[in-house]
């Protein structure tokens, strides 16, 4: 492969100063605060992320040592109606939707198009402040008493309960807007700023996912904003949008919240699926198996990902008409995410399988992903849904596919663009050990919830039925196995940039622009502006000999 | 800071207390079933099936390829660079897109049966009223009960459900039944129950502090156990003293603990306490004094029955201003009748002897 230093600048002894790079060509917080390039965006943003998941996390395991007992072992039932929501609340808006396009893809996207940045790098900064903003009102929501409503604001007890609603609502109003405009730059940026012969299909597939996830971003988040402000409104003027007692509507609350956060679902997922086909080609070094049908169907799922909200509303007394078209349209879908799964396994299919840990974490993903999107099938079909719609079941197939697939697809994503980001390796070793904590860990939370799920226990209950004591408590010792593996990970990916072992210039042999750069990257990411000639993932391009010299 | 302030009910007490788990089916999913909707389990196993053998055959093709093609050496080229196979993408298309659509039209069927009230359930028509945080069925016979109800044994029910609240669910897992109950608007769920015993009622949507409380007993019986009217409990005002204090402190734990204080031992303290509502005076009751708000004016009145009864069924008429209490409304209670009622006022004065 071609990278852009010569042979002998490989051999320069380690006490040569490091090359100029994004993290160390200019110093001191403003040179941080102030940033235009995206690569330091993306940086915070991952900071701000990872501390939103660690304290979202925290709040899950109170969740899951509370529960060990069937009358609660911790908090009243109010105490724990806040922490489920403030759980929810935390993973969804401040980690779940911002975690990958603000991190991975602000670091990786425009490198991986060859531009020096993306569009508008101003923009950019602004979106990290908003998140920002957003992700303080959060917590200053909190401080204001809390919020009790669940992550879904159902009305209309969100209009009547006397906690910090309109400060949440602020917030979840704010981070919108973070999210509206990290799209619009992301489409801006793919459709401008791409390097010459990077023609639409030689994008590689994070691109493409990015893309159809900043389509969503733009056109889903305007109806949250809509939403949280009318509840903010309803709340403070009393107008009766949505409050039965003024001649509203409830069930109106539930299109609007739905027609953004289904969609939402994919705005989360997408960018997910993006890093799973990157790393499975880099990995089994195979060209990805159905590119276009790929590319294509990320496209499809964002389209029909607009037509399926009422699933998540099919016991809300919705016509028989419209339980007919959702219930279809929610099947429809799970054929394109069915395409990709395939397309993931044929690639791996007589592929030259690195076992490291990014790849690991891969697998986790296509392993525990099948099981997230097999048993929406299963909540897809109505009359079942009617039985299972509320319970442990929805709540163990979401977290199948928020936490367990996206989740653990940003862990990926994170290992292996970690020696580009940094320019170090963490430990492999440990990395292995930590993945597979995770994945025993995941699994043993969310299997038991499964068939307490589908024997009727209902979701946010603080209190329950004995009969489902065993399946919590093996749901929270999977959680305190999941906690220490991710705590491990946290650990180890922070313990690497102190001890500074240098990672190759193309650590595992990736051919997209993304790789090509040098490690780390430049502030305006290239020496020269780079020409792509190849088609994507063309492995046969790649320089074995200049990563052999990279080995010694 | 109100959160800190109340506390919960009390830990052993539980409403399901006296109620047995229900019987698991043969794979181990389901509570056996005991209602009508038979189609529920049918297409759950079907789908789960199909999930199975999907599920196998993905994660065994990607751990065969994960040991077999595993990279031995740092330049192991792949044995395959095919990124197109026309045959089998047709195929991994179109089986899956035949089975998800077998899978809708049986669900979709189903679902219109459950949610289509035939007229042998038209003509048993319960109530069920959802509130903070307890249940309250009206019988066809417009008897009542709280937080339990009786339907006879294979005889198609239909429950009329309403709100006057927020959002509730009706959610009878061994009947495979839900419906989400609207504030403002009326909704049903319909079913056939085959089965004797005693069952869970959840509520399955979130609805507030003491939402994982909002439980009811579903009883199934036969005809005979139902014309004795096992849930006509309520003792009339020349019953015993002890029988009508009995059911009142029994009535106050379901519906009203969840706000007041009614007993030395509950925790709950978010409305007035009711353990000096009363003193006793040789034979008499003493209401005590209180500071109320009536429209807008701050008075004192004398604590009675006209006055627990009006708080109880238009309790923003008189709102107490005393500390800890002002300024927290309790909503309407009007659909507990008067001999409900006055067995709750007679456990309140007997709560004057302690």
């Amino acid at each position: 492969m071609t990278t852009n230093t010569p042979a002998v600048d490989v051999q320069t002894p380690p006490t040569a100063p490091p090359r100029e790079n994004y993290l160390n060509c200019s110093k001191g917080f403003k040179s941080w605060a102030l940033t235009l390039d995206h690569k330091r965006i993306g940086l915070m943003y991952l900071i701000g992320v990872s501390i939103a998941f660690l304290s979202g996390g925290m709040f899950a395991l109170l969740v899951r040592l509370h529960l060990w007992e069937p009358e609660g072992m911790l908090f009243t039932n109010i105490e724990y109606n806040q922490i489920f929501t403030l759980h929810g609340a935390f993973m969804v808006f401040l980690f779940v939707i911002p975690a990958i396009p603000g991190s991975l893809g602000n670091i990786v996207m425009p490198l991986m198009v060859g531009a020096k940045d993306v569009a508008l790098p101003k923009l950019n900064l602004l979106s990290f402040y908003l998140w920002l903003i957003g992700a303080v009102l959060a917590v200053l929501a909190i401080v204001l008493g809390g919020f009790d409503t669940g992550w879904t604001f159902y009305a209309p007890y969100s209009l009547y309960t006397d906690r910090a609603v309109v400060t949440i609502g602020m917030a979840i109003f704010i981070l919108g807007f973070s999210s509206i405009f990290t799209g619009l730059n992301f489409i801006v940026t793919v459709h401008k700023l791409r390097a010459p012969g990077i023609t639409w299909f030689r994008m590689p597939l994070f691109v493409w996912a990015i893309y159809a996830t900043a389509i969503l971003q733009v056109l889903a988040t305007p109806v949250l904003g809509i939403t949280v402000l009318l509840v903010a409104f309803e709340r403070l003027y009393n107008i009766g949008i949505f409050d039965p007692r003024l001649g509203g509507d409830p069930v109106l609350f539930e299109h609007f919240f739905w027609f953004y956060s289904h969609p939402a679902v994919y705005i989360m997922v997408l960018p997910a699926f993006g890093i799973i086909s990157e790393l499975v080609s880099v990995h089994s070094r195979k060209p990805l198996f159905g590119y276009k049908l790929i590319a294509f169907s990320s496209i499809a799922i964002a389209i029909i990902s607009f037509l399926v909200w009422g699933h998540h509303m099919f016991t809300s007394g919705q016509s028989t008409y419209a339980l007919f078209a959702f219930s279809f349209l929610t099947f429809f879908v799970a054929i394109p995410t069915a395409i990709k799964e395939f397309s993931w396994v044929a690639t791996v299919w007589k592929g030259s399988v690195a076992l490291n840990s990014p790849m690991l974490y891969t697998l986790a993903f296509l392993i525990i992903f099948a099981i997230g999107g097999l048993t929406g099938v299963i909540l897809g079909a109505l009359n079942v849904d009617l039985h299972l719609h509320d319970t442990y079941f929805v709540v163990a197939h979401f977290h199948y596919v928020m936490m367990g697939s996206i989740a653990l697809a940003f862990f990926a994503g994170l290992h292996h663009w970690w020696p580009k980001m940094f320019g170090v390796m963490y430990n492999e070793f440990q990395a292995k050990i930590a993945c597979a904590l995770i994945f025993v860990g995941f699994n043993a939370t969310f299997l038991p919830q499964f068939v307490m799920g589908s024997r009727g226990m209902p979701r946010r209950y603080a209190t329950y039925v004995p009969e489902y004591a065993p399946y919590h408590q093996a749901s929270t010792i999977g959680a305190m196995i999941l906690g220490t593996g991710v705590a491990m990970m946290v650990i180890y990916l922070i313990a690497s940039l102190l001890i500074r072992k240098k990672a190759k210039e193309n650590q595992w042999g990736g051919v997209t622009l993304d790789w090509i750069a040098p490690t780390p990257p430049p502030h305006l990411n290239f020496d020269h502006e780079p020409k792509v000639v190849h088609e994507v993932y063309d492995y046969s391009t790649l320089d074995y000999d200049s990563m052999q010299r990279d080995c010694n | 800071m109100i959160n800190y302030l109340i506390q919960d009910p009390p830990k052993n007490d539980t409403p399901w207390a006296d109620v047995p788990a229900p019987e698991i089916d043969y794979w181990g999913q389901l509570p056996v079933q005991a209602g009508n909707f038979d189609h529920v389990d049918g297409l759950f196993y079907f789908t789960y099936a199909v999930c199975i053998v999907f599920f196998v055959i993905i994660t065994g093709v990607l751990l065969y390829s994960v040991v077999a093609h595993r990279r031995k050496t740092w330049d192991q080229k792949p044995l395959s660079n095919v990124t197109h196979n026309t045959p089998l993408e047709v195929v991994w298309t179109v089986i899956p897109l035949i089975i998800v659509m077998i899978m809708f039209a049986w669900g979709f069927k189903g679902s219109l049966d459950m949610l289509t009230v035939p007229h042998a359930a038209q003509q048993n028509t319960y109530k069920a009223t959802a509130k903070q945080w307890f249940w309250t069925f009206t019988y066809p016979n417009s008897t009542q009960s709280i937080s339990e109800v009786y339907v006879e044994i294979d005889k198609p029910v239909q429950f009329i459900l309403e709100s006057t609240d927020v959002l509730h669910a009706f959610y009878a897992p061994s009947m495979r039944v839900k419906r989400d109950i609207v504030p403002g608007r009326y909704s049903s769920v319909w079913f056939t129950p085959t089965k004797k015993g005693t069952f869970h009622l959840f509520c399955a949507e979130y609805c507030g502090n003491n939402h994982s409380r909002m439980y009811a007993k579903l009883h199934v019986v036969d005809s005979a156990t139902m014309e004795e009217e096992p849930w006509n409990v309520v003792p009339a005002a020349d019953d015993p003293l002890e029988d009508r204090i009995a059911y009142g402190a029994q009535l106050a734990g379901q519906v009203c603990a969840s706000c007041h204080k009614i007993s030395a031992t509950t925790m709950m303290d978010t409305g007035p306490s009711w353990l000096n509502l009363f003193t006793k005076d040789g034979d008499n009751y003493v209401g005590r004094k209180r500071e109320v708000i009536e429209d807008g004016v701050t008075k004192t009145i004398t604590v009675d029955d006209a006055y627990i009864i009006e708080s109880i069924k238009n309790p923003t008429q008189k709102i107490v201003a005393e500390e800890p209490y002002r300024g927290r409304n309790m909503s309407k209670f009007d659909n507990l009748d008067d001999a409900r009622i006055a067995c709750l006022i007679a456990y309140m004065k007997s709560l004057a002897d302690n």
